[in-house]
């Protein structure tokens, strides 16, 4: 059986009063790029999030390379929905790309010429290298995004949890960004992505989880990412039936 | 009125060596120039976490505080209620309080942060303009001059004021430097410090700690109504000039000393002016020079590009035979 990075029992989370996952089992196996696809609403952030701690579950375990996660946070990385900090914060390029080290740093310790080296490999990783002194508002959103990659890439965990990666960015970000997740696949790495484009799933995802306040599939993607499946995740709605229309 | 008692008349200013030779010119612009410096500084953190205004909060909730540890003073110790040190305890514990209340109410209703700080801001200040009248019809001892909390007296920092300035002002100003690395990242990107298992809890502590001492260290001098331009001014008209923390903070505490500075030496040259308000209205100036004149935020040069890209595109359209 193939090892687990990370999996979560009986996840149930409430915003206020509406229950926005129920019970959910994931499992994600090591070495696996897992896309988590379903309508908005679905609770695909949710579910990432609350695996990590950042949302309170009302109930339900979440564990990382079987253990709780503070005992392997090193090991694992967090690329949120863009647009979740202030671009008008007065930082440069690379010292968004040094961030990712302090985890490793721990308190007190302050980041080197080590650690400075390893943000600008990062960056030259997502084609950033250029943009190193820029002030980060002066990014594009693909820019904005390859940065972050970048910081996450810094880290160096062995399981990357991305939210929603390539919304509103050109396609050369994109590009680059599936080349990046691409290699880290090759090297062992394990990918969660939050995806919302039906017709690129299966593009770099080996594994997918279909979700809508419950998991409807989850496992191997020829075997969930399947029609009925797809329609029972949407309900039917709109974009999924155009999808459906188009892959006949 | 002792406030008073360098008043000059006739000459519209003095000179330096004049200025310098007085010991309580001298701590006057020492006074304001420390807490400038350490507000410059601190306040930059604030205004990233655009804790602006929960400065404010904690500026006026601070006077029932200061009141309260004075009563205690001198009602249960029989000590001299006028102390610094203790003013300070007790500014930093109901300006906690009242932060720590209008952000629980925010969290935890339906009510907005900013009608949370209105309400918890205006009950504190209330309560403190109570105690304040309770004190002045009682025959407390050493209460002459304690109205001062509220506008400041810059005249009356005294030796001991400064040296509590400026130990307190390090202190916090140390945490700052010592704490830069986990300060920035929780500014910047909450959630990955908390990813990367930094305590919100101890960092938003430390952090808050040196916002309400950059407010508090300021009372005797500035009073609390006042002081928190000295905390968001500064780094408002720094940020238009440089793009990296390190460059803000410094800015921040540089524009913070040199506004207090020049505005204690205004006002005593001027005569019959409180320092305080002077001070402020330097700051202000220094605001509004930045922001008309810092070469990448500059409104004026914003502007100016607008107009020319407009002719621009008028001429382009013009060459290209349409009517603009």
């Amino acid at each position: 059986m193939t090892p687990i990075a990370c999996e979560c029992r009986d996840l149930s989370v409430a915003y206020r009063e509406d229950p926005v996952l129920r019970r959910v089992n994931f499992c994600v196996p090591t070495g696996s790029v897992m896309g988590i696809v379903g309508p908005n609403g679905a609770g695909k952030s949710t579910l990432i999030k609350a695996m990590l701690g950042l949302v309170t579950p009302l109930a339900g375990t979440s564990e990382f390379f079987g253990k709780p996660l503070d005992d392997v946070r090193n090991r694992v990385g967090y690329m949120p929905q863009s647009a979740s900090v202030d671009w008008d914060f007065p930082t440069t390029v690379i010292d968004l790309a040094v961030m990712g080290t302090y985890g490793e740093l721990g308190w007190f310790r302050r980041p080197g010429k080590a650690e400075r080296a390893r943000a600008m490999a990062a960056l030259e990783q997502t084609g950033m290298q250029a943009y190193a002194s820029r002030q980060i508002g002066e990014l594009s959103g693909g820019q904005r995004q390859r940065a972050f990659l970048a910081r996450a890439l810094v880290q160096v965990p062995d399981l990357y949890f991305m939210d929603e990666p390539f919304q509103g960015i050109d396609a050369k970000s994109q590009q680059a960004m599936i080349d990046v997740l691409k290699d880290l696949s090759a090297q062992g790495k394990t990918i969660v992505i939050v995806h919302h484009h039906l017709g690129s799933v299966l593009d770099f995802c080996d594994h997918v989880t279909l979700l809508n306040k419950s998991i409807i599939a989850s496992g191997p993607g020829e075997e969930t990412f399947t029609k009925d499946n797809i329609r029972i995740a949407y309900e039917a709605s709109d974009g999924a039936e155009a999808f459906l229309a188009e892959a006949g | 009125m002792p406030k008073r008692s360098w008043q000059r008349r006739g000459k519209a200013a003095m000179d330096l060596i004049e200025f310098f030779s007085n010991h309580v010119f001298r701590m006057v612009f020492f006074g304001t120039t420390v807490i400038g410096i350490v507000s410059g500084a601190l306040g930059a953190f604030a205004y990233l976490r655009k804790q602006s205004l929960i400065s404010d909060v904690i500026g006026h909730a601070a006077l029932p505080g200061a009141l309260l540890a004075f009563l205690m003073a001198v009602v249960v110790f029989g000590i001299n209620g006028r102390n610094m040190l203790l003013l300070i305890v007790g500014a930093v514990v109901t300006g906690t309080l009242a932060a720590l209340f209008a952000n629980a109410v925010a969290a935890r209703t339906k009510i907005a942060i900013d009608t949370a700080m209105a309400i918890s801001l205006t009950t504190f200040f209330g309560l403190g303009m109570l105690l304040l009248r309770m004190i002045a019809n009682n025959p407390y001892p050493g209460k002459g001059g304690i109205q001062d909390y509220l506008f400041g007296n810059a005249a009356s920092i005294t030796r001991a004021d400064l040296t509590t300035s400026v130990a307190v002002g390090a202190l916090a100003l140390t945490l700052m430097i010592v704490f830069w690395k986990e300060f920035t990242l929780r500014t910047f990107d909450p959630v990955l410090s908390t990813m990367l298992g930094f305590r919100a809890r101890v960092i938003d502590t430390l952090m808050f700690s040196t916002i309400v001492i950059a407010i508090v260290i300021g009372v005797k001098a500035v009073g609390f109504v006042l002081m928190v331009a000295f905390v968001v001014t500064p780094p408002a008209a720094a940020r238009q000039w440089t793009n990296t923390l390190p460059g803000m903070v410094a800015l921040s505490a540089v524009f913070g000393g040199i506004g207090s500075g020049l505005g204690a030496y205004l006002s005593i040259s001027l005569g019959n002016v409180p320092t305080g308000p002077v001070i402020v209205l330097v700051l202000f100036s220094i605001f509004l020079m930045s922001l008309l004149a810092s070469p990448k935020r500059s409104i004026v040069v914003t502007a100016l590009r607008r107009v020319r890209a407009r002719k621009a595109l008028r001429r382009e359209l013009m060459a290209e035979g349409r009517n603009p």
